[in-house]
């Protein structure tokens, strides 16, 4: 049955892209934390890059709207997609894509280096929020469940937060200390950097998802305020990767940035140091 | 210098049936290390120990990642004529499988309730020492389908069954993508074996040679000729000794691992000239000769 919801979502998908599309996430000011900005800057980079317009719109039950319980996720036409992963599938039945140009082994190595951002910077994000517990305390908690009453508030903060530390233990990260999980941090980013060496994208001249994805999580991190600056030192200590994110946010958001610098939150820095 | 690696035990031709003691085996005979192996098999380790384990001198180390970076630090390094590019590229390829591959593989083992009746329970419970055995084959499931559910589902809805189709096109799409990146090659980076090939090794070899009821990854990766050449050709090179001696299914159980290879040479032969011998027999046959066959009118 996999193959015929594949089927039907390319049936539906062949619609041109309208104009109004909509992406939502949690309430930029106060409510959305790290990881989900990272998501969700990724997927607005990504359509970006395709010349695909979207119009963000912040909700505080976006989590819940979203089909798959995570955000962000995007309304276009009549259809509800969300994450990455289905969104650029998506995009790609829309007939946009930024990986053709690449040959079978490029993109073995395109997916596999998505899957090391996610297991491993993603999965540190959700770590760092929510299972050291002075981060958690001081920052996740009271944002996660700043647009609730009490009760209320309390009682969604502490079953996300037990969420996310059963799946931690579930993959083997609940034994780790904070140390352990910046060291991982930065051996990722070596990679990255490693593999992005002198060249303006990943792969070469032409920019793809993978970039997408590695600015959404690279630049959060740089400009998120967090209880302490070590995540932000580990990704910094690698040039090549600060100026990418420099080079992306130029030639991507550039024309919005003024828009976007008047209205940045207390949570995030704004711009690039 | 005392060293000992704690793993499951071996069958179906494997020197060990799970996963991440596989990768750790691989990685030692690759690096060179001299690693005295020891199974937990019939052992209240069984339920004890997080398998595998090294103890080498003092310290203790548990997980693939942690032991493999232990014995390079110890100067068993299989990686070291990799370029920093090509060390990234083992990183992002590591969290490919981990990501993609490990569901499908827990699933096919652990959740399938085929597989898991016929093949997996009655292999673990018969390893385990009693009482164990009654404990260690449901302990093991019940990890397996929570790290399948929390990783992969949409909660809070949590039902294996959507999940399914998602992790099994996810796992072959997987398989395709180390197909394509091995090509022709031995191994993933030219000709000598790596930590990827230990990882890559760890996962599909189970995959391969495990006797699976219901196996659609498992026909799936059969018509990927060259990962299952991979797996053989490692099998042969680097474990062809303890096959022979841990082997307890096959018919002929050698001791000397010389006369066991003239062995096989021998049946393969006696089977090849039987095959031709048929095919003689058939050939020369007429139709009216065959046996149930109704005589063409």
């Amino acid at each position: 049955f996999i193959l015929k919801a594949e089927a039907a979502i390319m049936v539906r998908a062949a619609e041109p892209w309208p104009e109004k599309a909509t992406l939502y996430q949690p309430l930029k000011e106060d409510q959305i934390l790290l990881s989900d900005s990272a998501s969700s800057l990724a997927v607005q980079t990504f359509l970006r890059m395709c010349g695909l317009p979207v119009q963000v719109s912040c909700c505080a039950n976006a989590e819940y709207m979203s089909p798959s319980g995570k955000v962000p996720f995007i309304h276009v036409g009549n259809q509800v997609v969300s994450e990455l992963g289905p969104i650029v599938q998506f995009i790609k039945a829309k007939g946009h894509s930024l990986s053709d140009g690449l040959d079978d082994v490029q993109r073995a190595e395109m997916k596999a280096y998505m899957e090391l951002v996610n297991n491993m910077l993603l999965t540190a994000e959700l770590y760092i929020q929510w299972c050291d517990d002075y981060t958690a305390t001081e920052i996740s908690r009271p944002r996660y469940s700043s647009p609730y009453s009490w009760p209320l508030n309390h009682i969604l903060a502490y079953q996300k937060q037990w969420e996310v530390r059963r799946k931690m233990n579930a993959i083997g990260w609940s034994g780790k200390n904070l140390e352990q999980v910046y060291e991982d941090v930065s051996q990722c980013c070596q990679a990255l950097s490693q593999r992005l060496g002198t060249q303006p994208y990943f792969f070469n001249k032409q920019p793809t998802e993978l970039d997408a994805l590695v600015f959404g999580h690279l630049f959060t991190i740089l400009t998120t305020q967090l209880t302490n600056d070590e995540l932000a030192e580990k990704v910094k200590s690698y040039t090549n990767l600060l100026s990418f994110c420099h080079r992306i946010e130029q030639t991507y958001f550039k024309e919005h940035d003024r828009e976007s610098q008047s209205g940045s939150s207390r949570h995030s820095k704004g711009s690039l140091p | 210098m005392k060293n000992l690696l704690l793993c499951w035990g071996g069958d179906w031709d494997l020197p060990s049936v799970h996963t991440d003691s596989l990768i750790v085996l691989a990685y030692a005979k690759f690096s060179g290390a001299k690693l005295a192996v020891k199974s937990i098999d019939w052992t209240w380790r069984t339920i004890t120990a997080s398998v595998p384990q090294l103890h080498y001198e003092a310290s203790t180390v548990t997980e693939p990642t942690q032991i493999l970076n232990f014995l390079r630090k110890q100067r068993f390094n299989a990686d070291y004529e990799l370029t920093a590019k090509q060390g990234a590229d083992t990183m992002a390829y590591i969290a490919l499988l981990e990501e993609k591959l490990r569901p499908a593989l827990l699933h096919t083992f652990w959740v399938d309730a085929d597989n898991y009746a016929n093949l997996t329970r009655p292999w673990f419970t018969s390893h385990s020492p009693f009482p164990l055995n009654f404990f260690v084959p449901g302990r093991q499931a019940s990890l397996a389908l929570s790290r399948i559910l929390l990783t992969k589902a949409e909660s809070p809805l949590l039902n294996i069954t959507e999940v399914e189709g998602k992790i099994y096109s996810e796992a072959k799409e997987c398989l395709n993508l180390l197909s394509h990146r091995l090509g022709n090659f031995h191994f993933f980076f030219g000709d000598t074996p790596t930590s990827l090939d230990a990882f890559v090794f760890g996962h599909i070899a189970p995959l391969i040679k495990a006797p699976l009821p219901s196996g659609q990854l498992q026909k799936h990766l059969n018509q990927l000729d060259n990962l299952c050449q991979f797996c053989n050709t490692i099998l042969k090179n680097y474990f062809n000794a303890s096959a022979e001696k841990r082997t307890d299914c096959s018919p002929t159980a050698i001791h000397d691992p010389v006369d066991a290879n003239l062995q096989k040479l021998t049946q393969l032969v006696n089977k090849e000239s039987n095959l031709i011998e048929k095919m003689d027999d058939n050939l020369r046959s007429s139709p009216q000769h065959r046996p149930n066959s109704t005589p063409p009118s």
